[in-house]
């Protein structure tokens, strides 16, 4: 990972961030902080990292839903402040298609239109698919889990698994559970749901 | 000579355009119920169809395992800026999935010893085919749900190899054409297919790859009797080769020049035909020097139930992880070929250790100091790569290098370098630098 131009930006959204930390690292240059020996510079090159490392995690990990033809959706709660990052990129992606992130306390909507991004924040994920459902009547469906796509993946996901090339340890370095649980992947999810009986007389696959 | 624009003046790249941060326009914070509307009028926009038609999940899976062995997870395609390639998954054998990697068909009259779609095989799979629109659908939607970043294709040849790239090109155009599909696409070139498709593959995907499977044509046609190494192979890359330099030195062909902005790759099987890790790497220099190929990708042989090589002991995964090394150090380190050779032992293989420590012991008379080290010798060390080469040779313009920790914190791994170092007068002499 290198430190950006813009790693100011990057620094910002950091959990621990604030105006005093800010207005310190206006005075260095990113090759500064690259190359940092100084404790408080390799400080920052640290937060930095962190929060460039959610934010490709997040790209990665969360998965959207149709909500009918015009609407994605998808949980996001991540450690460091990108959701709404994390959700124009989405939005960039799917051009036309309103893409809404969030979690049970706060959501953010993002739509790309003829080259403008468009952008709302607000409550919870479900209030905001609620209120999404009611301005556009034709969109249908509900916020259930589990979609056709879901289970389409899961078939090809399974056949890419080659069993004489076991190793859970690179698994679990590539895929850290924390950033699973931000994503709301359901392979973190599956996990938690599994029983006494899953273990008795059942082959894990 | 007829310039290639003049054959291509009906096809152009298919309209591939990501707006990314630096082009989107941001507005400030509308309400939701705005950007409902706004939804609702720019609803011509939005690419493909929003669900998966109803799928045989025995097809999917049939056909995905068709490429489990296939190594290629990059999507790193430089068509507006470079971006790091993105893992949507991995594996519990810790293989990034980031890719949509299927066969398009797993019928196949090859007659390849290791493979179990080849028309030898006793357990020969139950044949399932795509149609382009079918594929095309799956691979919007899992894109659409994040799944995927793209989208690889490759395929038995079928029951005539024309008609099967027929219909790929065909998957990959509806995609970029009617469906706006701005993912990355590395589609797969069947043995002996023909210029006029290979061409028109080359138009819409990021990146295409024929597979050389083998070192050279006598340890192809130890393990495939029905695939001419030279002609229906690496002729195949050569045109390949060809058209790409042909459109970049054409100016009538605007754009041309992010023609395949990933390049092309090959892909070989480690150990099935009995070659060695020094024919393959030789095979290999020629390839980046002749072809231009971007990256090469290695396969351990695994026996598979059914196949002619059945009984045949699997590779170690190792030899396939040393065989990437030394590419590394090829493509990335600029090793010359005449240093990567010190590398094998005499019957041309890779031990089972890091080539770039073996390849030090022999290169480097003594130990270096960073401070007067050029970046090429400092390349040479063990545990030092090319972004930490580089900040050794930033730091001491600003002040002298003076300890060991100095070197650690610019990320050189100090434990595999310091025996090949020498801070201050001062060196950390061990065994381990003289020992195999």
């Amino acid at each position: 990972m290198r430190v950006p131009d813009n790693f100011l930006h990057y620094l910002s959204l950091h959990r621990q961030s604030g105006q005093r930390l800010l207005s310190e690292a206006q005075a260095f240059q990113a090759g500064e902080i690259e190359l940092a020996v100084l404790p408080q510079q390799a400080r920052i090159r640290k937060m930095v990292f962190e929060v460039m490392g959610e934010v490709h995690r997040m790209k990665a990990f969360v998965r959207l839903e149709p909500l009918g033809e015009r609407v994605l959706y998808g949980f996001l709660q991540p450690r460091h402040r990108i959701g709404e990052l994390i959700c124009e990129h989405f939005a960039r992606r799917n051009e036309g298609t309103i893409v809404v992130l969030g979690s049970g306390s706060e959501s953010w909507t993002a739509l790309l239109c003829g080259g403008r991004i468009y952008r709302d924040q607000g409550p919870g994920l479900t209030e905001t698919v609620e209120r999404l459902k009611k301005a556009l009547p034709d969109c249908g469906g509900g916020m259930e889990p589990g979609s056709d796509v879901e289970r389409l993946w899961q078939v090809y996901y399974d056949s890419q698994y080659c069993r004489e090339r076991k190793n859970v340890e690179a698994f679990k370095r590539n895929m850290p559970r924390q950033d699973q649980e931000s994503a709301g992947l359901r392979l973190v999810q599956r996990r938690r749901e599994t029983t006494l009986d899953d273990f008795m007389g059942r082959e894990t696959t | 000579m007829k310039k290639i624009s003049q054959h291509f003046d009906h096809f152009r790249p298919a309209g591939i355009q990501v707006i990314t941060e630096e082009h989107a326009i941001f507005i400030p914070m509308v309400s939701l119920e705005k950007i409902a509307h706004l939804a609702d009028d720019c609803r011509f926009d939005s690419i493909g169809p929003p669900a998966a038609a109803a799928i045989d999940p025995e097809k999917l899976r049939r056909l995905g395992e068709g490429t489990r062995h296939d190594v290629c997870a990059s999507t790193f395609s430089p068509r507006e800026r470079p971006l790091p390639g993105i893992c949507h998954a991995f594996t519990q054998d810790g293989r990034c999935v980031s890719l949509f990697k299927t066969l398009y068909t797993n019928h196949c009259t090859h007659q390849c010893s290791y493979c179990t779609n080849a028309s030898g095989c006793s357990k020969k799979a139950k044949a399932f085919s795509y149609t382009p629109e079918e594929l095309a659908r799956i691979t919007t939607s899992l894109y659409r749900g994040n799944y995927i970043e793209g989208l690889f294709l490759s395929s038995g040849s079928g029951r005539d190899e024309e008609s099967i790239m027929e219909d790929m090109i065909e998957t990959v155009r509806l995609l970029r054409e009617q469906w706006a599909f701005s993912g990355y696409i590395h589609l797969k070139v069947l043995p002996g297919a023909s210029q006029q498709h290979i061409q028109e593959a080359m138009m819409l995907a990021d990146r295409v790859s024929i597979n050389l499977e083998a070192a050279s044509a006598s340890h192809l046609s130890e393990i495939c009797t029905t695939k001419d190494y030279e002609r229906d192979i690496v002729q195949r890359q050569r045109y390949i080769r060809d058209f790409a330099a042909g459109c970049r030195e054409d100016s009538a062909l605007p754009g041309m020049g992010r023609l395949l902005p990933a390049g092309q790759t090959t892909q070989l099987v480690v150990g099935a035909a009995g070659e060695s890790d020094e024919e393959i790497l030789q095979r290999i220099v020629y390839e980046y020097r002749e072809i231009g190929l971007r990256r090469a990708y290695y396969s351990a042989f695994s026996p598979q139930a059914g196949t002619a090589l059945e009984g045949s002991s699997p590779q170690p995964l190792w030899r396939e992880r040393r065989l990437y090394q030394m590419d590394w150090l090829l493509r990335v380190y600029r090793f010359r070929p005449e240093e990567i050779r010190r590398a094998f032992d005499e019957g041309g293989f890779l031990p089972n250790s890091d080539p770039k420590a073996s390849i030090a012991r022999q290169l480097l008379d003594g130990p270096l100091d960073p401070n007067a080290a050029t970046y090429e010798e400092l390349l040479r060390i063990p545990g030092i790569g090319p972004k930490s080469a580089q900040r050794i040779m930033a730091l001491r313009k600003i002040r002298p290098i003076a300890s060991r920790s100095q070197i650690a914190d610019l990320g050189v791994r100090i434990r595999r370098a310091s025996p090949f170092l020498e801070i201050n007068g001062w060196r950390d002499s061990t065994l381990e630098m003289w020992s195999d």
